[in-house]
């Protein structure tokens, strides 16, 4: 069974893929604000987070990692988080790159499910679009 | 042209990508089919997202103008 939920033909699929945390923090808000504005048009919508993507999903880092503006004023992480998974985003991660952080399943905010390479691979080849960053 | 006239409005004033949409999709889905929301923004992305969403969502953009310097947006449901 796929990860996706939907079977109906005119529901669109996006997959987003981040692979940045908090090292790069200009680069961590953009997949959850695109993804808000996908699922915002009744897509279904899914954001996967490998490589140092996790970081951006770990307990406490929403309030840690601040969205760097010019000038000053930036935004906290959790704004944009908040906002996807309020309409419906779902957030996915694999164990290997908790592990490359050290991180279990209990390190990550609520909600957060869990996917190996295969279904990553399933849920991409049945995707209308696959956007990494 | 024509008046339209709204049922309800949503002042989109100062939000950002992607807080109006994200606030038309809310809005809609709250009203019957068949009436019309009225949308202002200010975002200058608007106009091509409102486009775009009403293409994608099925709900019908019956007019994009601008007015006072801000974006207005008359939407119908339609589904």
């Amino acid at each position: 069974m796929s990860v996706w939920k939907t079977n109906e033909p005119d529901v669109k699929k996006i997959l987003y893929v981040q692979t940045h945390g908090e090292n790069d923090p200009e680069r961590t808000a953009t997949p959850f604000f695109l993804a808000t504005a996908g699922a915002a048009m009744d897509n279904e919508v899914c954001i996967y987070f490998t490589m140092n993507g996790p970081q951006c999903v770990a307990k406490d880092n929403g309030e840690r990692i601040i969205i760097p503006r010019k000038g000053g004023g930036g935004k906290e992480l959790k704004f944009f988080i908040e906002q996807a998974r309020e309409i419906g985003v779902r957030f996915l991660v694999c164990q290997p790159s908790l592990d490359l952080h050290g991180y279990t399943m209990d390190d990550m905010i609520e909600g957060v499910e869990m996917i190996g390479g295969a279904a990553f691979n399933d849920m991409a080849c049945d995707a209308d679009a696959v956007i990494g960053f | 042209m024509d008046v339209i006239k709204e049922d309800q409005v949503l002042d989109c004033s100062g939000m950002l990508c992607p807080i109006p949409v994200v606030k038309t999709s809310k809005a809609i889905k709250a009203m019957e089919i068949g009436q019309v929301l009225k949308m202002i923004a200010t975002d200058p992305g608007a106009p091509p997202d409102m486009e775009a969403w009403s293409r994608q969502t099925g709900n019908e953009l019956l007019r994009s103008m601008q007015e006072d310097g801000k974006f207005v947006f008359y939407i119908k449901r339609m589904k």
